[in-house]
């Protein structure tokens, strides 16, 4: 009985981690139907931010780690995919696969290849107990950071005039132009808020496993991105729906699966992922707005 | 009526896409408080034409001037500031967000929160429909409702000039008459309406003036009983162009 | 155009329309002469680069055709090299590596023939199995759908330790191939992809390419297509794999995995994935930048020190050009295009010139 709830616990965690980096990826992809591979580059630059600040208190640290993020979130969309803004989508994907191998071989370059060792809120690897079933306090603090954030971002999609026209750019961007919505603003801000949401990824996962490496982003990011197309795309409810379920179904695999095909697991994630989409191409809850001509 | 400087001047205005002519030389002069209407048929360039007041398309060459102000190079963004709306073909609400949300995107580029407040307030006066329904996302709403927020969301930006492009399009009858009696009361409050339409019968009752266009160009203008009575009327909407002899009239 | 022109334009445009292709094979095979009389280290990148080439051209003949990008392609390229290399290894060598191999394999020593046609018919069935639910995705699912093929395959691959060793290195393959064996094939590879580009289902795919709904409206099968596409690219892709595999002797699944599909998608990308001369222009001008890359991180020697560039920078250098292309010349080098006939007019250009009546002026 533990042991089930053991597992709901790490699934849901590991589910919510899955959730933010799929809302990251799927805010841009709403606002400009770009996939952006270089989010994982923002998870991982984000946490080579915490390495560097190493020694300075939590706060400072957390704050930097948030503000490498969304600085290079705007970088790269000011230099790389604003000229492209009206490209097709493969070329978008094509320019975001570049965008992202740039940075991680420059990363590469500076800092080396080698994965860094870093201790970073060891408290938060203390067991407690809740209701008799011992968790991990991360795994706690990975459910309740992901909630805030998740209700910080609906309050802004809902409640903000901007959060109103980023939600109408996503539907029709064009017409939300014709009504006056400045098309830099609103993808710069889902930008912005893709790296707030990296950062925060960034700093769970390095608090999990403590480790940095210049791969760590683009590993995340590949699940994510599963879980996006099958939450169907253009949804951000679908992206969380969908990163959510395979970082969950992930882990709810390791504890079912017979022992030697454990590692086989994410294999077969993807495999129930592509099943899904046999029957619904579209994705668990498509966007309204993904215009089917004809 | 019509003010000696006309609201919107149009001038030797030419569109294209590509290697192909959609606006070949147009002439268009708008007075204030007027109803204008451009009828034409399928691929005549109505909506090319309209696209490139409104910014969507950059015109290959002409002026355009509004309000006496020149909008040559300005961004599709700020068009709506100028006072220029725009309710386009296919109506282009957005379907998962509420009646009201729609509304206030209208209101994008006001700054006056209760200004915008209160002409919330009368938009559901003058569209019932909307205000019983105005917590509902709009993909909801009926074809004719739908032209009911679209009209209405237009009208939030308080516009000098109102364009639209076949409001009628896809729509019953009865709710076209509903339509049309609500543009009646609109160009009553003062705003300048520009009425795109393919079916020409509709416009003859509620336009000041009517351009027939056709392959690009305008044909025949006049009076909305000027056009109604001319005998060319039928040759200049399917674009035979007729040369006038005196023996004509 | 009346029946009898076009077979009149058909026959007098024989070569050029086959001038595309001839140009290809004898401008790579030329390469392939020079590289022969240079030292052995650059014969061996040289055949390197011809690896790389049919990697690329295995890649375009899916991306090229469908417009719809293929990460998945190095996926089947490592298996491939695998079944490849299970295949052909001495059963002596695979007892020390894969003691755990079912019989029938670990006692199989083929030649290297029917070794590479079985790395590549492999491939073309996975792709085939992996493609009928994949094809029906619209162009930016199916490119992620095709990223989570390369990762299931990399993760199965790298944990079926019994079968494949796991992320152990195989060692012990026949390096059977030379830079003669990587021309054949690569002239080979080219000439598959030409000659599938001009079939009516290729054809018809690249309709779709451009407006996919408008096809589906005059009837065109674009699942079906693309999923022919698909399979001869993978086919493609894994004999690049098997030729890999046998050239450096050792397949490691770690080798086919993202740095090796950024460099094979950059290629293309580059080059222009638009034409098959693009493919071929990408390999050339890669292989090429690849070599002087070397050169700056080796360094230059001035008396007792070494200037050179940091290891790494190659890497950040072909990020950064395939970028630039992407966001000044998006079609790259070729431009979508291939090689024209410098002589005269071709068959299609001939059409275009008719009178009224529709006879050829």
């Amino acid at each position: 009985m533990e042991h089930l709830v053991q597992t709901l616990v790490d699934a849901v965690s590991v589910g919510s981690l899955y959730a933010l980096t799929a809302l990251g990826i799927g805010l841009i992809f709403g606002v400009m139907r770009l996939i952006n591979f270089a989010h994982g580059e923002l998870i991982t630059f984000a946490a080579y931010a915490l390495l560097a600040l190493v020694g300075l208190p939590v706060p400072v640290m957390l704050f930097g780690a948030m503000v490498v993020a969304v600085a290079l979130a705007l970088i790269t969309e000011r230099a790389a995919f604003r000229p492209l803004r009206n490209a097709d989508p493969t070329t978008l994907l094509i320019s975001s696969f570049a965008v992202s191998f740039f940075l991680q071989k420059l990363l590469i370059l500076v800092v080396g290849s080698r994965l860094k060792g870093l201790d970073f809120l060891p408290a938060l690897g203390r067991q407690i107990e809740v209701m008799g079933v011992r968790l991990q306090l991360l795994q706690i603090a990975t459910i309740l950071v992901s909630a805030v954030l998740l209700v910080a971002l609906t309050w802004f999609l809902r409640s903000t005039r901007l959060g109103l026209q980023m939600r109408a750019a996503a539907e029709d961007f064009r017409m939300a132009r014709v009504l006056g919505v400045r098309a830099n603003r609103v993808i710069a801000m889902a930008f912005a808020l893709s790296g707030v949401l990296a950062a925060a990824v960034s700093c769970l996962i390095v608090v999990q496993t403590g480790v940095v490496q210049p791969r760590m982003g683009l590993q995340l990011v590949v699940i994510a991105f599963v879980g996006t197309v099958i939450g169907g795309l253009g949804s951000l409810t679908g992206a969380a729906l969908g990163g959510f379920l395979v970082g969950a179904a992930s882990i709810l695999l390791q504890a079912l699966l017979p022992p030697d095909l454990r590692v086989f697991r994410e294999a077969f994630v993807f495999v129930a992922v592509a099943l899904v989409l046999l029957f619904r191409p579209q994705g668990l809850i498509p966007a309204r707005g993904l215009k089917e001509r004809i | 009526m019509n003010a000696s400087v006309p609201l919107l001047d149009v001038s030797g205005l030419v569109v294209r896409y590509g290697a192909v002519t959609a606006v070949r030389g147009v002439d268009l002069a708008i007075g204030e408080g007027e109803i204008v209407s451009i009828v034409g048929p399928n691929g005549a360039g109505k909506t090319s034409l309209v696209s490139a007041i409104a910014g969507i398309v950059p015109p290959a060459a002409g002026r355009i001037v509004f309000a006496g102000k020149s909008l040559a190079g300005i961004v599709l963004e700020d068009v709506v500031a100028q006072g220029i709306a725009l309710v386009p073909e296919g109506r282009h609400i957005f379907a998962s967000l509420t009646v009201t949300e729609n509304l206030l995107l209208g209101a994008t580029v006001r700054p006056d929160a209760e200004g915008v407040r209160a002409d919330l307030d009368r938009s559901f006066d003058m569209f019932p429909i909307l205000g019983a329904r105005r917590r509902q996302p709009a993909g909801q709403l009926s074809g004719g409702e739908q032209q009911q927020l679209a009209i209405a969301r237009a009208l939030l930006s308080r516009p000098r000039l109102l364009m639209l492009d076949e409001p009628s399009l896809g729509l019953a009858p009865t709710v076209v008459d509903q339509v049309y009696g609500l543009l009646g009361t609109v160009r009553e409050g003062g705003v300048t309406i520009l009425l795109i339409e393919q079916n020409a019968e509709r416009v003859f009752g509620l336009a000041d003036r009517v351009h027939v266009m056709s392959g690009g160009e305008f044909g025949l203008s006049g009076t909305a009983a000027e056009i109604m009575a001319d005998r060319r009327f039928d040759a200049a909407y399917f674009g035979v162009h007729m040369h006038e002899t005196a023996s004509d009239r | 155009m009346a029946p009898v022109d076009v077979a009149k334009a058909r026959n007098h445009g024989i070569l050029p329309r086959l001038w595309p292709l001839v140009a290809l094979l004898a401008i790579v095979a030329v390469i392939a002469l020079c590289a022969s009389f240079a030292p052995i280290v650059l014969q061996r990148r040289a055949t390197q680069g011809l690896i790389n080439l049919i990697a690329v051209v295995g890649l375009y003949v899916f991306v090229g055709n469908s417009g719809v990008l293929s990460f998945g392609n190095v996926a089947f390229m490592a298996v491939g090299a695998y079944v490849s290399a299970l295949l052909t290894m001495k059963p002596t060598a695979k007892a020390v590596f894969l003691p755990e191999l079912p019989g029938l394999i670990a006692h199989a020593e083929w030649p290297s023939l029917p070794g590479a046609l079985a790395g590549g018919g492999a491939a073309a069935v996975v792709a085939f199995l992996v493609g009928l639910p994949l094809m029906r995705l619209s162009g930016v699912s199916a490119s992620i759908a095709t990223f989570a093929v390369l990762v299931v395959v990399y993760i199965v691959l790298g944990n079926w330790t019994a079968v494949t060793g796991g992320q152990n290195s195989l060692m012990g393959l026949p390096a059977y191939v030379d830079l003669w064996t990587a021309l054949g094939w690569a002239l080979a590879a080219i000439i598959i992809a030409f000659a599938y580009q001009e079939t009516r289902s290729a054809l018809q795919l690249r309709a779709s390419r451009e407006d996919e709904a408008a096809a589906q409206a005059t009837g065109v099968d674009v699942v079906r297509h693309r999923l022919i596409a698909f399979v001869i690219s993978a086919f493609l892709s894994g004999i690049a794999g098997v030729l890999l595999a046998h050239f450096l002797g050792i397949v490691r699944v770690e080798n086919f995995y993202l740095d090796l599909t950024f460099l094979v998608v950059a290629m293309l990308i580059i080059g222009g994935r638009g034409s098959l001369t693009g493919a071929v222009a990408g390999a050339v001008v890669i292989a090429v930048l690849t070599e002087l890359l070397r050169q700056i991180e080796i360094g230059v020697q001035i008396g007792k020190t070494t200037i050179g560039a940091p290891p790494g920078v190659g890497d950040v250098i072909l990020a950064l050009i395939m970028l630039l292309i992407i966001l000044f010349r998006p079609n790259g080098l070729a431009g979508g295009r291939e090689l024209t006939w410098p002589f005269g007019r071709g068959p299609s250009q001939r059409a275009i010139r008719n009178d009224s009546s529709g006879n050829p002026v």
